[in-house]
């Protein structure tokens, strides 16, 4: 899931990005931060995220912490002066080109430019992500699915397949997520259908 | 759109939520409003105007659970609703999924053995839902309503009610399995109609099951509380 920074000390404006987050990006996990030092205070590991949702101050006061991360910043501006404030931020950060610029968007131009640039900001990899996962089951998830479907409970799966409990869970959390299928019933249509049990073997 | 007020014209509700239709029909009102307000058609119909517009916002706002506004009402009432309700659910969406379903089936010219696994899973979960309804019918909502009258009570609170949640579990994998994992031959129209029709069953059980179990069971359990003192 996403994780997304909001600096924004303007309250009412980080209560409309949240409302915009929570309506149009249910994946992504919003965390609202005071200060940029605030973020860096979380150390590497908690203090990585994939976006940073700023205002136009916020940024120029705090160059040091967001000119590395320039490419993953939404930069809020006031007004519909996207391009003003675009070559005021250009100027503070020496020029170059517009791929390595903060998006901004003014906050009084239309909601779909906002929508257009916070999906652009916020999910870049969106597509990369999508590609690399696979809904196929592994060997191990079929045979843990089978037993599942044939009633035997956990301790049986993690005994017959020389597993431990921990791993059976995991499984079938795994099996869950890639199916999309979560009663025993489901599951065991699941498995009718890709030839996995025969209809004998099914109550089905 | 926000909440829904008694002075909200029933109309603008209804034209921009098509889904309360049933639910209104569940009180008595039909199409043809007009112009009137909640308020001004729950009058006409001798409904009670809080329960009714409680339960609209119930059902448009997931996130909109007013608990102690709901314990409120009379058990009567609570029960009068989702008896309603199950009636819905078996004589009319039911029969709406089947017959699409049967339809669906029917469009892979026998050739598509993926459609008939799906309507035996159907007639599965059919059998449990009748199940569920059955006993709300017949020892849940009488032992609930004998409580707040004077009559006889019965000696005993009726066995475990069926599982609610593996019934609407089971509508969850049967709309994901059909997006997911359906393939061979089929008519598309009708699959989506199938897919359609799940999804607002599946919706509705979830509101009632959200009544039963977090407004109806509570209820009855402090009034057995308050009798065993």
């Amino acid at each position: 899931m996403p994780r997304i920074a909001l600096i924004l000390p303007d309250v009412v404006q980080e209560a409309g990005v949240r409302a915009l987050l929570e309506r149009y990006f249910a994946t992504v996990e919003a965390e609202s931060f005071d200060h940029p030092a605030d973020i860096a205070g979380e150390g590497a590991a908690g203090g990585h995220f994939d976006g940073y949702v700023t205002d136009c101050e916020t940024f120029t006061a705090h160059l040091d912490f967001f000119l590395p991360r320039r490419t993953q910043c939404l930069v809020l501006a006031g007004g519909g002066g996207r391009r003003s404030t675009a070559a005021h931020l250009g100027g503070s950060l020496g020029g170059g080109t517009s791929e390595a610029m903060p998006r901004v968007v003014g906050t009084a131009e239309p909601l779909e430019h906002l929508l257009e640039a916070m999906e652009h900001t916020l999910l870049p990899d969106r597509k990369r992500t999508e590609e690399s996962g696979s809904d196929e089951l592994s060997g191990r998830e079929v045979q843990v699915l089978q037993l599942v479907v044939s009633g035997a409970i956990n301790k049986e799966i993690a005994d017959r397949l020389n597993i431990s409990l921990n791993t059976v869970l995991t499984h079938r959390k795994n099996i869950t997520a890639k199916l999309g299928i979560k009663t025993i019933s489901g599951l065991t249509l699941y498995a009718l259908m890709h030839g996995y049990i025969s209809a004998d073997a099914s109550a089905l | 759109m926000g909440l829904l007020t008694t002075e909200t014209p029933l109309s603008t509700a209804l034209e921009q939520h098509p889904s309360l239709i049933p639910l209104v029909s569940r009180f008595g009102i039909r199409l043809g409003v007009g112009d009137k307000s909640v308020a001004a058609v729950c009058a006409d119909h001798a409904i009670d105007e809080r329960f009714m517009l409680v339960l609209m916002n119930t059902y448009l706002f997931e996130n909109y659970f007013p608990e102690e506004r709901l314990k409120s009402f009379h058990v009567s009432q609570i029960v009068d609703y989702l008896t309603k309700t199950n009636a819905y659910y078996q004589h009319s969406q039911l029969p709406n999924i089947e017959r699409h379903l049967r339809s669906l089936i029917a469009s892979g010219g026998g050739e598509n053995p993926h459609l008939a696994l799906i309507g035996r899973f159907f007639d599965q979960f059919k059998a449990s839902l009748l199940a569920s309804i059955a006993y709300d019918t017949q020892e849940w909502f009488p032992y609930c309503l004998s409580l707040t009258t004077e009559n006889e009570r019965p000696d005993h609170r009726p066995a475990q009610a069926p599982p609610a949640g593996e019934t609407a579990g089971q509508l969850g994998d049967l709309r994901s399995i059909l997006v997911r994992h359906l393939s061979g031959q089929y008519d598309d129209n009708l699959a989506y109609a199938v897919i359609f029709a799940i999804g607002s069953i599946e919706r509705d059980i979830r509101q009632h099951n959200r009544i039963r179990n977090r407004i109806l069971t509570p209820i009855i359990d402090a009034l057995l509380c308050h009798e065993s003192h």
